[in-house]
């Protein structure tokens, strides 16, 4: 299988090659038989690159040293399910499963495309094609998986030992399935600029792969701040290194898009700025890639360096210039047809939800890049830090959080100043209402204050809308109010299922606005020892540590502290944190000792304690920090994932009569509650 | 045939992603060997000692307030993390404790907050701080997302005040010639309405 996996690579290269040279030269001479080749290339391509991720899958479940990459990236003793795992743990392995999710999506998005797009998909294969086929050669020639060493050890280097965890096995697929999707709407916006067919059409078959590529981004995104805040031992879950703002980068592009898309929708605008939105989604997570694999950034998550940096680097050139110029080429075609009402309407809501969404991204993008910038003006790289992007981005942020609750209370086209009076009062009183009750309360922390102000009059935005929804329902219906809500779901699940979206960001930004009352100390406890401190909710809290233990366990060695943790005098729980040295199947080290952190969670604060060394015996060296809210990150994260999932569950067609029995629907019942957001 | 501008668009964007290259050629001159997923060379000999003599006054500040101002300080180990975290985080950073040692001794010679930073910035320069300076050419750092949104909102309120047309006034509509009952008009008008929504 091995021996079919390495073949199986070579012959998709031939095969992505043959699919880019066919099906670009098929649909310039529109020679049918040629686009069909080039489809049934881009299959067999998928297929060649399944056997070959299979063939790599099987060298490292059986530990087959022979290979570089398993030795590099296993051990003999590693779980079975990081020997799984750690097909994306290095460079060749995460290409190969980039390619791999890469060939499998253009696979089923042309399949599905096959009879709706007719116009359009001669130029997409090719376009994905053209991506399989750089993906490959990088592979190939650049970062070949199957390379073989000229000796047999004994035993692999092991993996990681911060990428032996659930949070890690699960991230980067999320996060790889969710870059990578941006390459078909990609695929299909260059399609629709080299045709020329600009029209809503292309974008409606773009929609669904965004919202995919969005949704797998955010749970990406949200399992790597949980396996960073579990694993790494900085103490957060955010701390804008590199990495983490390249992923973040695409997400914000596709909100911002699956925003807009709704103005070019309704209002046919926006027409330009929706292939830019798209473009750019997909050189970003390129651009990320590039990131990650260059070393041009250092980052506690980049990859180990390599010639790659300069094929992402030639790729990105490559498809900046095309599609700079297919744009710039196409802009008479892009012209919007609609005009504006008036200023206070929902489609200006929509741009400016849009510009600070953009804002953001650049922001972040110029956080990144100013250390080059820096070094390259001035002949010094500094460090731009948490420090930075919080300072810039949390009035951004804050500001998209307001307009999270202005937009759904505007109208499309204009708004009448009683229906704003009608439609503000409720939101605006739940704001202010919390506002004033966390002053009263004590709470000074202005941008902690401002958050949930904000926060509540997104909510009193939301629950005014359910409210309608479901009294509208109800009246009509004469079903119950929890029915009401259910149906009201679905039956409108893009615009409902959006209002859940922004249930989780109200959620996740009172979370991120609890850091203001994280309090962190640094402690050496002897066995027996006692610490007290008082957490940011005012709570009395005493730790007595239970000594360190130093012990044997599966493939390491660990030493660890346990601490008795009492609040206000009351028995809460036992934390442990290690230090872990992880040992390779003869007994010998592997990598720099790893942190495992103790985490005693609750639903408003976390104890969160880090071992960071031990002095003779029994003293141990402590980190001890009170976390708030933190807990509500990952709820929050869940929620926005869930709100995701059911914008995208597919509508069953209602127009389709049930076997058997078609009851008579009274006129208006069948588009009740669809007035999409 | 291309077109000079699609031409011209696409040279830009090209040679713009392109000088990547030259960023790309110097970090790979500078940097070490890395391993496993962790892109992060250490070397202990980033340490700097940085010394000024005690002025006798005492502590400057309390435990907290050193905690805080050693959040500011960038660990010189080669990690991305301030000298706070790395040393609480990282028992093997060797780099952490002994800027850590600096700063409590400083801290007990006396010296404020600000003249500690500036110590620190004399030995290692500004590379030493978690964030650009707020002024000289670091300004550009923290202003450039600010004029960026400057310029976004200008465009978008440029491109509002063109896109929009005045709507016909009432009083106009009705004067136009329509054959629509009113009860079709009380049906268009429902149907604006459920549009809104």
């Amino acid at each position: 299988m091995i021996l079919i996996g390495e073949l199986s690579l070579w012959v998709a290269l031939l095969m992505a090659a043959w699919g880019t040279t066919a099906g670009f030269a098929g649909a310039y001479t529109r020679r049918p038989e040629l686009i069909a080749s080039a489809r049934r290339a881009l299959y067999a391509t998928c297929a060649f690159v399944v056997l070959a991720s299979v063939g790599l899958w099987t060298a490292l479940l059986t530990s087959d040293f022979s290979f570089k990459f398993v030795a590099a990236y296993t051990s003999a003793n590693l779980p079975s399910v990081y020997k799984f795992t750690a097909f994306w743990a290095g460079q060749e392995g995460s290409l190969l499963f980039w390619a791999l999710i890469l060939s499998i999506y253009s696979s089923i998005a042309v399949y599905t495309g096959r009879k709706s797009n007719r116009e359009l998909m001669p130029w997409v294969v090719p376009t994905l094609s053209a991506i399989a086929l750089f993906f490959i050669l990088t592979l190939c020639f650049g970062a070949n998986p199957y390379t073989r060493l000229d000796w047999i050890p004994p035993d692999g280097r092991g993996l990681n030992p911060q990428l032996q965890n659930p949070g890690m096995a699960a991230h980067p697929p999320n996060l790889y399935l969710g870059y990578i999707a941006t390459a078909i709407p990609f695929a299909f916006a260059v399609g629709a600029l080299i045709t020329r067919r600009l029209n809503a059409e292309w974008l409606s078959s773009v929609r669904r792969w965004v919202l995919l590529s969005w949704f797998f981004n955010t749970v990406g995104i949200v399992l790597g701040m949980w396996w960073a805040y579990v694993e790494l031992g900085w103490g957060g879950y955010w701390a804008w290194d590199p990495v983490e703002n390249a992923s973040f980068l695409p997400w914000l592009i596709n909100t911002a898009f699956l925003h807009s898309i709704m103005v070019q929708e309704k209002r046919g605008m926006l027409r330009k700025w929706n292939v830019t939105l798209v473009v750019s989604a997909f050189l970003l997570s390129i651009f990320g890639t590039f990131i990650t694999r260059s070393g041009v950034i250092s980052s506690v998550h980049a990859f180990s360096q390599s010639s790659v940096g300069y094929w992402f680097l030639g790729f990105l050139i490559l498809a900046v210039s095309v599609t700079a110029y297919l744009v710039t080429t196409r802009l008479s075609d892009l012209k919007a047809n609609a005009e504006l009402e008036s200023i206070v309407s929902r489609e200006s809501a929509f741009l400016f939800n849009n510009l600070l969404l953009c804002g953001v991204a650049f922001a972040i993008l110029w956080g990144t890049l100013y250390p080059i910038l820096s070094e390259a003006v001035q002949g010094t790289k500094v460090t731009v830090g948490p420090p930075f992007f919080n300072t810039v981005n949390i009035p951004l942020g804050l500001g998209l959080l307001l307009l999270t609750g202005i937009g759904p209370l505007i109208a499309w086209r204009r708004a009448s100043v009683r229906n704003l009076r009608r439609q503000f009062t409720g939101p605006v009183v739940c704001g202010v209402l919390v506002g004033v009750a966390l002053l009263a309360f004590g709470m000074r922390a202005f941008y902690s204050v401002l958050a949930y102000a904000i926060g509540g009059f997104v909510l009193g935005t939301i629950i005014q809308e359910f409210q309608k929804g479901m009294s509208a329902r109800h009246r009509m219906y004469g079903e119950s109010y929890i029915v009401a809500l259910f149906r009201l779901i679905a039956r409108n699940r893009r615009r409902y299922g959006g209002y859940i979206v922004h249930i989780g960001v109200v959620v996740l930004f009172a979370a991120f606005a609890g850091l203001a009352f994280k309090k962190e100390f640094d402690v050496t406890l002897r066995a027996g020892q006692t610490f007290s401190a008082v957490d940011g909710f005012g709570d009395h809290w005493t730790f007595v540590s239970q000594g360190v233990s130093d012990y044997d366990e599966l493939n390491r060695h660990t030493t660890a502290v346990l601490l008795e943790a009492r609040r206000n005098g009351k028995f809460v729980g036992m934390i442990k944190s290690e230090k872990r040295q992880y040992i390779d199947s003869q007994g010998n080290p592997t990598f720099e000792p790893a942190t495992e952190v103790g985490i005693l969670d609750k639903p408003h604060e976390d104890v969160y304690t880090v071992l960071a060394g031990v002095i003779g015996e029994d003293t141990a060296e402590m980190r001890i920090t009170f976390n708030p809210l933190v807990w509500w990150v990952w709820y929050g994260g869940m929620i926005v994932a869930l709100g995701g999932l059911i914008v995208m569950w597919p509508q069953a067609d209602r127009r389709r009569p049930q076997a058997g029995y078609v009851a008579p629907l009274a006129p208006g019942l069948v588009d009740a509650g669809t007035g999409a957001a | 045939m291309p077109t000079r501008r699609g031409f011209l668009s696409a040279l830009g964007a090209g040679l713009a992603t392109a000088s990547f290259a030259r960023v790309l050629d110097a970090q790979q001159a500078v940097q070490g060997v890395n391993t496993g997923t962790a892109n992060v060379p250490m070397d202990e000999a980033r340490y700097r000692p940085v010394q000024l003599p005690s002025r006798g006054t005492g502590p400057s500040m309390t435990d907290a307030q050193r905690d805080a101002l050693e959040h500011k300080i960038h660990c010189q180990c080669g990690c991305t993390l301030d000298v706070f975290t790395c040393r609480t985080t990282d028992f093997s950073c060797q780099v952490s404790p002994p800027m850590h040692h600096d700063v409590m001794a400083l801290v007990a010679g006396g010296y404020s907050a600000q003249e500690i930073i500036n110590a620190f910035v004399n030995v290692y320069g500004e590379r030493v701080l978690m964030e650009p300076e707020q002024r000289g050419f670091d300004l550009t750092a923290w202003v450039m997302p600010f004029v960026a949104l400057g310029g976004g909102t200008a465009l978008v309120i440029a491109l509002i005040r063109r896109w929009r047309q005045p709507a016909a006034e009432p009083e106009s509509v009705s004067t136009l010639p329509m054959n629509a009952t009113p009860d079709e008009l009380s049906r268009l008008d429902k149907l604006v309405r459920h549009d809104d929504a």
